[in-house]
């Protein structure tokens, strides 16, 4: 168990720079999420961590000990890949042996270590199958077994359950919470579903193109996200996003069609706007200053219903907790709260505080 | 008819096909081992006998007395061997530096690797000839391996099934669990190349074995000949004495047979398993 601190971290492959000095610190036993697009540097600053690339300039410490030119074996980190990378021609137990034996443990050392990590997973009669006669599933698990066993001071995952299938996914994703809680080993994940991030993580690392975003708590991030791109990619199905003009003087904000909403009531706002709702925030009209919209599609899904509608020439998805009888075309009115309304600059994408 | 005649009639005709290619391919071996127990005399009767009407042991007799044959087994034996093993080296090592580390000065390097398959080996052989003659290697079998030490098809081959077969995050999974570079390519690598490594190496054994310009050119002296080489010398300016080179050949062909026989699975499963992925 140990601290990771990340000090203007920067990664360039052939003069061109892909992290732009990257810096987080994540406490001792905690879970943390790196996530963003795909192509934002996550799994860089995993492999850099890792150390399988070489750092162009910044500094990661471990446990309080830079560790910039130390080989990853004397890192003590223990990864998972992707695709999993068990040694096809070993067995599980070899293969969840490999880093002890490496170490020169006595026999009985491994196989005790091996049956303990065994054991945990729940993978005891795999031991002595190899690689190829495993499910996907088991194949994952026997890949942690492989982290498990060589009690690392940091977990470092590479986006470990996209090669599964969905029902599965949120089966692991509930194992490796549970595993986290009784290793209370410091875990980075990297993934790219913010599903993943939110329902796992302790602090989620929001990046895009190199930068850091937003460092935060799950329901953080969802409820004050400091930018437009942090509120759009937090949160599924994902936040509306629609250009207001409003004064100063005004209570109401226009949309591009004429309609109006009201203001949130905090914000002393005019001009341009860029404005924020999340799907779930909207509901059926009751009384009150409202909008009309055009039903485009609608999923029911039993507890709640999925609209897509479209406002203002733009498509507009809706999140009803209740069942809603409609046909396409149908133009419905729809009730914002306008607490929940955010709202961000037009140029620059930060959230107005407010 | 029903399908299932169909199905039977093609299976006949098929068997009747592959039978008489393979009759075609034996016929020669079979007159060629049966030569060697012919005498001189029968050997000239047109049309050929395939079973001699008189078994004679004495060409093997001969030829075991009258030339070092087993010495020249003995000389292909080392030699192949040797070539197997320096060939099957070189390329493990060379095909997974060039698949795995694809630096720019690796890659010229491969580019020269297979710049010298399409030079032909008669084209050095000469100059060659002369190095190993400077380095004092005539009629050794150190001489013979010096054209034989490294392939550049071995090369290509294992550098394809690296890329194919060796993902990259396996050599990180190694190196986080602590394994150095060398240890790893023992105990990662190799492991996972021994399908396309035997199939090379039945390759690489044979054509060290039936190599002939080259083993010609460096052995000068009989007892330094290769099984080929010593073969051929039986075969002088004016006469061919077809007996004894027949017994002489039909004695060589055994450890061969015996060779393919045991290594053929190597081969085939090597094959197989370099021309599929996972």
């Amino acid at each position: 168990m140990a601290t990771v601190e990340v000090k203007e971290l920067r990664k360039s492959f052939d003069d061109v720079e892909t992290l732009h000095g990257i810096s987080f610190s994540i406490p001792d036993g905690s879970f943390v999420a790196l996530v963003g697009p795909s192509g934002c540097g996550k799994s860089t600053i995993l492999r850099l961590i890792a150390g399988l690339e070489e750092i162009t300039s910044g500094d990661i410490h471990i446990g309080g000990n830079l560790i910039n030119d130390i080989e990853p074996k004397n890192r003590n980190i223990a990864m998972v890949f992707q695709n999993y990378a068990l040694y096809p021609h070993l067995t599980v137990a070899k293969n969840m042996g490999f880093s002890l034996k490496l170490l020169k443990k006595s026999k009985a050392e491994i196989e005790r270590a091996v049956k303990e990590a065994a054991e945990i997973l729940g993978i005891g009669e795999l031991l002595h199958r190899l690689p190829k006669q495993l499910s996907g599933g088991q194949r994952q698990r026997v890949a942690m077994g492989r982290a498990i066993v060589r009690q690392p001071q940091v977990f470092l995952f590479d986006e470990p359950l996209s090669n599964l299938d969905a029902k599965l996914r949120v089966q692991m994703r509930a194992e490796l919470k549970e595993l986290h809680r009784r290793l209370a080993t410091t875990t980075i994940y990297v993934t790219h579903d913010q599903i993943e991030a939110m329902t796992m993580a302790d602090i989620v690392v929001v990046m895009r193109d190199g930068h850091v975003e937003q460092v935060g708590r799950p329901l953080e991030l969802y409820d004050n996200p400091v930018n437009q791109f942090v509120a759009g990619f937090i949160g599924s199905p994902a936040m509306n996003f629609f250009s207001v003009r409003t004064d100063a003087g005004s209570d109401e904000m226009v949309l591009s069609d004429g309609q109006r909403l009201l203001k949130p009531t905090h914000a002393a706002l005019d001009g341009s706007y860029i404005i924020g709702i999340r799907p779930e925030h909207i509901r059926l009209d009751g009384n009150g200053a409202s909008f009309e919209a055009f039903i485009q599609s609608s999923e029911q899904t039993g507890s709640e219903t999925l609209l897509q509608a479209r406002l203002a020439d733009q498509e507009i998805t809706i999140l009803l907790r209740e069942r809603f009888d409609t046909s396409l075309g149908d133009a419905h009115k729809f009730l914002v709260d306008s607490a929940a309304i955010q709202v961000f600059d037009t140029k620059t994408g930060v959230r107005v505080e407010p | 008819m029903s399908a299932k005649a169909r199905v039977r009639r093609t299976n006949f005709m098929l068997d009747i096909a592959l039978f008489i290619i393979c009759i075609l391919l034996l016929t020669p071996l079979i007159l060629l081992i049966a030569n060697g127990f012919k005498t001189p005399q029968e050997m000239l009767v047109w049309p050929p006998t395939l079973f001699p009407k008189d078994p004679t042991l004495q060409n093997f007799q001969k030829v075991f007395t009258e030339t070092p044959l087993l010495r020249w087994m003995f000389n292909s034996f080392a030699f192949a061997i040797l070539s197997t093993v320096a060939i099957v080296s070189t390329s493990a090592l060379a095909g997974y530096i060039i698949g795995k580390f694809p630096f720019r000065s690796v890659n010229v390097i491969f580019v020269l690797f297979l710049a010298t398959a399409i030079i032909p080996f008669e084209v050095y052989m000469i100059p060659l000839y002369f190095q190993v003659k400077a380095l004092g290697f005539l009629n050794s079998i150190g001489g013979l391996l010096v054209g034989y030490l490294v392939m550049s098809f071995g090369i290509f081959l294992i550098r394809q099934n690296v890329i194919a077969s060796i993902p990259d995050e396996l050599l990180e999974a190694a190196r986080i669990d602590g394994g150095g570079e060398l240890w790893i390519f023992w105990h990662v690598v190799l492991p996972l190349l021994r399908g396309p490594l035997a199939a090379l190496a039945v390759l690489a054994f044979f054509q060290a074995w039936t190599a002939f310009a080259w083993p010609i050119v460096v052995t000068t002296r009989k007892t330094s000949f290769t099984i080929e080489v010593g073969l051929a010398n039986f075969q002088s300016a004016y006469t061919i004495d077809l007996s004894l080179l027949s017994a002489a050949s039909a004695a060589v062909m055994v450890p061969s047979v015996i060779a393919f026989v045991l290594l053929r699975r190597n081969f085939v499963e090597g094959i197989a398993a370099s021309g599929m992925k996972e």
